[in-house]
């Protein structure tokens, strides 16, 4: 079933078009992660989905309901916002029951029952006198989320969630999410630049760029097909390389700046000529087996990384980033060969 | 460590020096000769300690209604402050640069003008024949000319544009301190408009409006030249009729007493704001 949609939605701010006919179709209960650089239009979507802002034309319908000229309260949604948007001068439990007092959902009583059930869920629910300003930022945050989740909205949209964290809370907390996303099963969007997050969280990723879709997909998808360079560098970043395709009998070569070739495997649409390739970093061994696509390579430098080693080598007149375990990069001498499977080489679409 | 602590202890003294030294000569001493004047007889057993100045300002009926008058005046003039302020200082919150300055300066205007001259403004506008009467009868709701010179409504029309300006700019400070997700987060939890403003912005305001109302208040009850000129003589307040003891009937015992009597009645006032402004403090 689907619970949001988002029909060919345009905003203009000025002379400056910030989403361009943006259509998103958002299944019941899928956790889906809106990633993007800055200004690519992630966050003003978000608003208008909450009601925020009003798009320049286009649709916003939740739950069957079109409800693109209704202000927020008439949507049942909730969001949390990066900077949590706690009320200073209520409690703890009285933010959280904030939603279901301007409701009315319920007495009193039952309000506060469900206000402290929402804290027992992450697991604040000793802090229910506090103000927020006695919390760390951690609590605000957990205290955010109970309050966004207390209602049982149609549609929970959290902007940038895990930005104001440091990086143990942040493993923390996305552990929690999606602990509370499976719990729970909200329908849930948020908002991030960070694809660590995406990958990590998302169900669906829908990566964004200049108001458009660029690609969207599950989080492995997106990492291991990515159909353009800037989904390719966005996602993880990559090695691209810009080989000249060769015809050799049956079969496809990339031909490199330095004359050296390796085999290609065959798919849609490959045909001779100039073309962007992606290589993940950690997709290049520094110890190839036989059934890898080698090249000569040197070794110019290494940073040592703890749990890995990053090497920048050079081969065939370009200069690639290899992500190998330390001991296998430790061991190898400075001129050697390097090799990657040849379905890692993968063709991209400009 | 120990002579490091004291002395970090003395410098806020230091720098209370000057402000402290002021407010002595300038305010403690004089309000000292004051009281000393209200209970201290005059002619010729001059010196003497007596409370007939008091006496004669609580056995006066007309001076309790003189009293009642300046309360009831301020308390309306506060409340329209409040209840013009505060939308004000919202809009003005949320207006784009240049409309905000603009609007500041407009609202802050008043108060580079003499008070004199706005005041005279003001009979212009709201005397005999003037610009109220005109649009009035050119509107058809009244015959003939009105005139709302001499009334306690021209009173608190004139007070409430002067003292506009404490209102909205100390409740701008506020304002100005809430982050507009704030009253985002309220509509999405289910707030409309109205109720976002009645759980969020004015409780995130309300340290501002006090203050700016303790303000209005303050300057309201010891206004002296805009009652005078806009109520004329038939409707005088405390601070004229001290002004009329001093200089007119040269009872200077007297006028103490009454003076010693409106600032009493300024500091009882002043209490529920300190005890509001220490909750609210702890609070925020």
């Amino acid at each position: 079933m689907t619970q949001l949609v988002v029909q060919s939605v345009v905003k203009r701010f000025g002379k400056q078009t910030v989403l361009n006919a943006f259509d998103l179709e958002v299944a019941k209960g899928e956790f889906v992660a809106l990633l993007g650089p800055s200004g690519c239009g992630k966050s003003t979507l978000l608003r208008i989905i909450a009601g925020l802002e009003t798009p320049s034309s286009g649709d916003i319908v939740i739950n069957g309901r079109v409800v693109t000229g209704l202000p927020p309260e008439m949507r049942n949604i909730a969001l949390m916002f990066q900077s949590y948007a706690l009320l200073p001068h209520l409690s703890v439990l009285e933010n959280v029951r904030f939603p279901l007092r301007m409701r009315s959902q319920a007495s009193r009583a039952e309000q506060e029952r469900r206000a402290h059930d929402a804290l027992a869920l992450v697991q604040l629910d000793q802090f229910t006198e506090r103000y927020p300003r006695q919390l760390s930022g951690g609590q605000q945050q957990r205290v955010a989320l109970a309050r966004s989740i207390v209602a049982e909205p149609d549609l929970l949209l959290l902007d940038e969630p895990l930005s104001n964290l440091d990086a143990r809370l942040r493993e923390d907390m996305q552990i929690e999410l999606k602990r509370l996303h499976e719990t729970l099963g909200l329908t849930t969007i948020f908002v991030t630049h960070d694809q660590d997050e995406a990958l990590a969280l998302a169900d669906t990723v829908i990566l964004m760029n200049g108001g458009r879709v660029e690609q969207r997909g599950a989080p492995e998808e997106l990492y291991g097909q990515p159909r353009t360079e800037f989904a390719a560098d966005f996602l993880g970043g990559a090695n691209i390389l810009e080989l000249e395709v060769v015809r050799r009998g049956d079969v496809l070569m990339g031909l490199f700046p330095e004359g050296s070739e390796v085999e290609l495997q065959k798919s849609d649409g490959l045909e001779p000529g100039a073309r962007k390739f992606m290589l993940r970093k950690e997709a290049i061994s520094l110890a190839p087996d036989t059934e890898m696509a080698t090249l000569a390579a040197s070794i110019e430098t290494q940073n040592y990384l703890g749990s890995q080693t990053r090497s920048l080598v050079r081969a065939g007149g370009l200069a690639l980033v290899a992500v190998t375990d330390p001991v296998s990069a430790k061991s190898k001498a400075r001129d050697l060969r390097i090799g990657w499977r040849p379905k890692d080489l993968i063709p991209l679409t400009s | 460590m120990a002579s490091a602590s004291r002395s970090t202890n003395r410098e806020p003294a230091f720098l209370l020096t000057p402000g402290l030294f002021f407010l002595i000569i300038a305010f403690f001493f004089p309000t000292f000769l004051l009281l000393a004047q209200s209970v201290l007889t005059v002619g010729p057993d001059a010196g003497e300690l007596t409370l007939e100045h008091y006496q004669k300002a609580f056995a006066d009926s007309f001076y309790a209604g003189v009293a009642f008058r300046t309360l009831r005046l301020a308390l309306l003039i506060t409340l329209i402050c409040l209840l013009i302020g505060f939308p004000l200082a919202i809009i003005i919150s949320r207006a784009s640069r240049i409309v905000r300055s603009l609007l500041i300066l407009m609202i802050v205007l008043p108060l580079m003008t003499s008070v004199v001259i706005r005041t005279f403004g003001w009979l212009v506008i709201l005397g005999q024949g003037g610009v109220l009467s005109w649009v009035l009868q050119a509107l058809g709701l009244v015959d003939g000319t009105v005139s709302l010179m001499r009334t306690e409504a021209g009173i608190v029309i004139a007070m409430v544009q002067v003292l506009l300006p404490f209102m909205v700019l100390t409740t701008l400070g506020n304002l100005n301190q809430m982050s507009p997700s704030l009253e985002e987060a309220a509509r999405v939890m289910g707030a409309g408009f109205f109720r976002s403003i009645w759980h969020v912005t004015l409780p995130m305001s309300a340290p501002g409006l006090a203050s700016g109302a303790v303000l209005v208040f303050a300057l309201s009850i010891s206004s002296f030249i805009t009652p005078s000129l806009v109520g004329g003589v038939r409707l005088p307040v405390i601070a004229s009729s001290i002004y009329q003891q001093m200089t007119g009937s040269f009872d200077w015992g007297f006028g103490a007493a009454l003076s010693v009597l409106l600032l009493g009645a300024t500091l009882v006032l002043m209490v529920p704001y300190l005890i509001a402004t220490g909750r609210l403090g702890g609070r925020s």
